[in-house]
């Protein structure tokens, strides 16, 4: 019973519930227009490390979509050039004076140098290994959560014989190892595409089916958990008084109250899926044909490059570094931002 | 609790049962022609025609069940199996034939055991030396600065990829700095090279990864303990006036460690089944080492056998925490 109803007897103010607000004050206005998710937004916007790591991958997405613009901005290609005229094959294979770092000065025609051995230019690589890496991660992560959303939402609604078979499933990819799997995998899809024409696709392909293939279960018992909680609220238990049908009650009743697991499992899953790529890539079964961030790390990796010529390695591992760091610790913000209680 | 150890028992045979006919049919129905490498490297890459040979001795015509049954065959008693013209000998337990040496992939995989071994021990060691001391001392100090700071560089260490944290070490330590000591990595048996060429050429791997293995385990000591120390009988122990040292550690600690120790059996399980990035960047040749340079030759068989032992490795180590879970938390056994 409120102080409203109660009748002039009751002491109004001692009531626990808050004072009736006239709801055209400017103070209710400011209150009533704003969403949960612009609340997050604004709490976001004043975390300063969230500000400064989104800034980081903005940056990283603007090269990643315009990397061929860039490239052409800068004079730069992905062209093989002809190795001696760039590299110097008594010294190494290192880079030549005038192709800037690390024996002669820097040079505008290749900012960032040029490989050794190769001669290609370490910017266009650099800038089309970020599309390939951003590419693949937020493919495989986008498919993931579809399928773990789905997962996740017939399990924890259906319940009974689905949600066991559903969460074997989801226990059983848990106790594979992402790299044994991969490791496996890789030489039978080599077996089987190699001779394909147009192998650099499907090897980029299958890199995305499988890091998606064991990236969603993360998504599916988080997802399963909240609707767990969900289905025995008032509103999805109306909806079935009124004979919704079932997928109705999945998509239009919980999936919007399922926004903020999901937002967080995607931008936690996207830096894993890009360190994963990278990391696939020095070992020799990611991408091969050379763009990628890995395969760059791997190149330089040689205790003779490295020693001679350190930025060559620095450059894709400050990419890998950096990339990964900066949407690690937003995914981190996004998370405090929309659920404030599993703040540390 | 001896119903429960046999009922976890056999579950484990069917579940290593399964995954090995899914493996094997992998291996089958996966690659379009898995004898194709064996033909490239005998005929020294003009295949051509002779590839049927090669499938038909290879057993590659047989229905998949007559073959997979021939593998279990070789596994508990031992096989022949033939290449082309040629037989080879293969002893139980036949896991199959390598196709580049030619030798039966047990005999290898049995010497790199050893090297992966010892990585793993190493490792997992120092993540309890590192994790459990550092996570009880965040979790008394909870709140303050150093708390703060240790919790947040902890998040930083975590959130750059291992492989390049330990590609990193490795560059710098040996090759810049060319410290002596570190300069030699790889495995050294240690009974035919001495125990102090082991020691230093494993060294090296072992902080990288128990570096960075431990922040994981420092924040699951210290959930656990906050936890631990804001029960009832820790309050009824410091009213008691025990001294405190006996309040951490023999009360909170011990009711700390249980999901710890959980956690920590799966991990050792998943670095026995093999530990590649480590291997790969520190040269030591063990199981991850083989299996990736067996993955850059197209060597079929030694990658379905590596695949194999780690699946049967992981799965003995599930069973054996759910075994020490079950003893260390009675209501385990009961649901």
């Amino acid at each position: 019973m409120s102080a409203d109803t109660a009748g002039p007897e009751t002491l109004g103010s001692l009531s626990n519930e808050p004072a009736p607000q006239d709801p055209n004050s400017e103070q209710a206005k400011e209150i009533a227009g704003k969403s949960p998710l612009r609340i997050a937004l604004g709490r976001l916007a004043r975390d300063k490390v969230a500000v400064v790591c989104a800034l980081v991958v903005l940056f990283f997405i603007i090269c990643a979509v315009f990397a061929g613009t860039i490239s052409n901005l800068f004079g730069v290609s992905l062209d093989t050039p002809l190795a001696s005229e760039r590299v110097d094959g008594l010294n190494n294979n290192l880079p030549k004076p005038e192709m800037g770092p690390p024996n002669g000065p820097f040079t505008w025609d290749h900012p960032m140098g040029v490989a050794p051995r190769t001669g290609q230019d370490n910017m266009a690589y650099w800038l089309y290994g970020c599309r390939v890496s951003l590419t693949i991660a937020t493919t495989a992560a986008i498919i993931a959560s579809i399928v773990g959303v789905v997962v996740g939402l017939l399990s924890g609604f259906l319940g009974g014989k689905v949600d066991k078979v559903l969460s074997f499933f989801i226990d059983m990819f848990l106790t594979i190892p992402f790299l044994l799997a991969a490791l496996t995998l890789a030489p039978i899809l080599n077996e089987r595409f190699n001779t394909a024409d147009n192998y650099a696709t499907i090897q980029k392909f299958s890199l995305v089916v499988v890091l998606s293939v064991f990236g969603w279960m993360g998504t599916a018992r988080l997802i399963r958990g909240e609707v767990l909680s969900l289905r025995e609220r008032e509103f999805v238990q109306a909806a079935r008084v009124m004979g919704m049908p079932t997928s109705r009650i999945l998509f239009k009743e919980l999936l919007p109250n399922l926004a903020a697991p999901i937002i967080i499992s995607v931008s936690l899953m996207l830096p894993a899926f890009v360190a994963l790529e990278a990391g696939l890539a020095f070992l020799g079964i990611g991408v091969t044909d050379g763009v990628s961030w890995g395969q760059m790390i791997l190149d330089a990796a040689t205790p003779v490059y490295f020693r001679d010529y350190p930025q060559y390695l620095w450059q894709p591992m400050i990419g890998v570094v950096a990339l990964v760091l900066s949407l690690n610790l937003l995914g981190d913000a996004i998370r405090d931002a929309l659920d404030p209680k599993t703040r540390r | 609790m001896f119903a429960y150890v046999v009922k976890r028992l056999i579950s484990g045979v069917l579940v290593v049962a399964l995954v090995s006919m899914a493996i094997f049919l992998l291996f089958w129905y996966g690659p379009s022609s898995p004898a194709q490498t064996v033909c490239d490297r005998e005929t020294s890459n003009r295949c051509g025609d002779r590839i049927e040979i090669y499938e038909r001795t290879l057993g590659y015509d047989n229905p998949v069940y007559e073959e997979y049954g021939k593998f279990v065959q070789g596994v508990f008693v031992g096989r022949t199996i033939t290449v082309a013209s040629n037989e080879y000998e293969c002893t139980a337990p036949c896991l199959g034939l390598s196709f580049v040496t030619k030798q039966p992939v047990k005999e290898a995989l049995v010497d790199r055991i050893p090297a992966t071994f010892s990585v793993a021990i190493g490792g997992a060691f120092l993540y309890l030396l590192f994790g459990i001391p550092i996570g009880v001392a965040a979790a008394r100090r909870r709140g303050t600065l150093a708390d703060k700071a240790l919790v947040s560089s902890f998040l930083f260490i975590s959130s750059i990829p291992y492989y390049l944290f330990a590609l990193l070490t490795w560059l710098y330590l040996t090759i810049t700095f060319e410290i002596p000591f570190f300069s030699n990595t790889g495995y050294f048996s240690p009974i035919t090279e001495g125990p102090w060429a082991w020691f230093s050429g494993l060294f090296l791997a072992w902080v990288a990864l128990g570096i960075f293995g431990c922040t994981q385990y420092t924040r699951f000591t210290r959930g656990a303990m906050v936890e631990a120390l804001s029960e009832d009988y820790i309050r009824t122990a410091k009213s008691k006036g025990l001294p405190t040292r006996t309040i951490v550690y023999k009360h909170g600690l011990r009711a700390a460690l249980v999901p710890v120790v959980t956690i920590f059996g799966i991990d050792f399980g998943t670095l026995l089944a093999g530990t590649i990035f480590t291997e790969r960047i520190f040269e030591i040749q063990g199981i991850g080492w083989w299996s990736l340079q067996a993955v850059q030759n197209r060597d079929l068989p030694v990658v379905m056998a590596t695949a194999l032992f780690s699946a049967v490795v992981l799965i003995i180590s599930n069973l054996l925490v759910d075994i020490v879970y079950s003893v260390l938390d009675p209501r385990v056994r009961l649901s």
